[in-house]
């Protein structure tokens, strides 16, 4: 079972995410800004993130580019579980690969069976 | 031509704002449907809080009907009355309907309306429903989790009339924001950063109903605490209790 960082800024969606998380097993840190997250990652060291791009004061796109900024965590992959829409993340394909996000879920159309298959996916990728 | 210029000018402002509803109304859908699908996955491990879903699930419809309340007061802003309303008797309501609300948050709720202040002149459902609404938001501020947020509904005087709104540890909130944020409002995913990690339709719901009201959100300090507030002119009528 893996370390999952979970970068959520609503306190009852992340509870909800992390419940169904730890029920199969995980062991989660929930956060919710980027700087939050900065801050606990040497600490936690994650297997994977799951990350809301829609955060206060820096977003998601400007915590990836930090988060992948330092060698060691140039390979976690990062499930990015948003509000905002794929059709409206503008970016390229090789960007988004460049950033590492592996698997990009629009969050109110992403059941938590999506999201546990997907963490469970990026897993079993890492240890293959 | 003027008629049709001022038609327009609501329509943009409502179809902005409803925008902003929209997605702020994607959360607590969203809280309810995973909610109920957790307790599906893990029925024998997890008690699902069915609390919550009916907190979610009314602050949801407050939000939907305050937003076309603020469109009604100001559709009929020019033959609106207002009529004197207690002040302390709609903070106290605005703060039971939150109060459950708040928990969920681990936010405190409190209401600081100490000294005597008499009847303002306002629309009595509009003031309730306008301090529900920033009180909706201004709870659902993102927090650390081991933290304990303390969110209060306050009154106090100042020399343009009575001064109610909500506040909080929010030290660095500056009136640019909320002004930029007004500017935002349905046009950007997250108009008011500051204080929301979503679309904040709260704030500007309160900000539709107040102005119907002839007056507006501010960025206002309390005691040691900063927020957003609105200010209200007393009624000249003699405070009978």
């Amino acid at each position: 079972m893996a370390q999952i960082l979970l970068l959520e800024p609503d306190i009852v969606l992340s509870r909800i995410y992390a419940k169904a998380l730890e029920q199969v097993g995980h062991k989660v840190s929930s956060v919710f800004d980027a700087q939050a997250a900065i801050n606990v990652i040497d600490k936690f060291a994650p297997d994977l993130v799951v990350l809301e791009l829609q955060l206060p004061i820096h977003n998601g796109v400007e915590f990836l580019y930090e988060f992948r900024s330092y060698a060691e965590w140039q390979k976690t992959p990062v499930i990015v579980q948003s509000f905002v829409p794929p059709s409206e993340f503008k970016l390229t394909p090789s960007l988004w690969r460049g950033l590492g996000i592996a698997i990009y879920l629009y969050k109110p159309r992403a059941s938590l069976q999506q999201l546990l298959n997907s963490v469970q996916d990026q897993l079993v990728t890492i240890t293959a | 031509m003027h008629a049709y210029g001022t038609n327009g000018v609501i329509n943009s402002h409502s179809s902005l704002l409803l925008r902003s509803v929209a997605e702020e109304l994607k959360l607590p859908l969203l809280q309810i449907g995973r909610d109920a699908e957790l307790q599906n996955l893990a029925s024998a491990n997890i008690a699902v809080d069915l609390k919550r879903i009916q907190n979610n699930a009314d602050m949801a419809l407050l939000l939907v009907d305050s937003y076309l309340l603020g469109l009604e007061l100001n559709e009929a802003q020019a033959e609106l009355t207002l009529e004197p309303v207690s002040l302390s008797g709609a903070l106290d309501d605005a703060a039971h309907t939150l109060n459950q609300f708040a928990k969920q948050y681990d936010t405190t709720f409190e209401l600081a309306s100490s000294g005597k202040y008499g009847p303002v002149m306002a629309h009595a459902i509009g003031l309730k429903a306008a301090l529900v609404s920033l009180g909706y938001a201004l709870v659902s501020v993102p927090q650390e989790e081991t933290s304990r947020r303390q969110v209060i509904l306050g009154v106090h005087q100042s020399s343009s009339g009575l001064v109610a709104g909500v506040y909080g540890d929010f030290e660095t909130l500056a009136h640019t924001h909320l002004k930029q944020a007004r500017m935002l409002c349905g046009r950007a995913r997250q108009p008011f950063r500051m204080l929301s990690s979503g679309s904040a339709a709260g704030v500007f719901v309160a900000d539709t109903i107040f102005q119907a009201m002839h007056t507006k959100l501010n960025v206002s300090r309390h005691q040691k605490h900063t927020g957003l507030a609105a200010t209200l002119q007393p009624s000249q009528q003699l405070a009978l209790v």
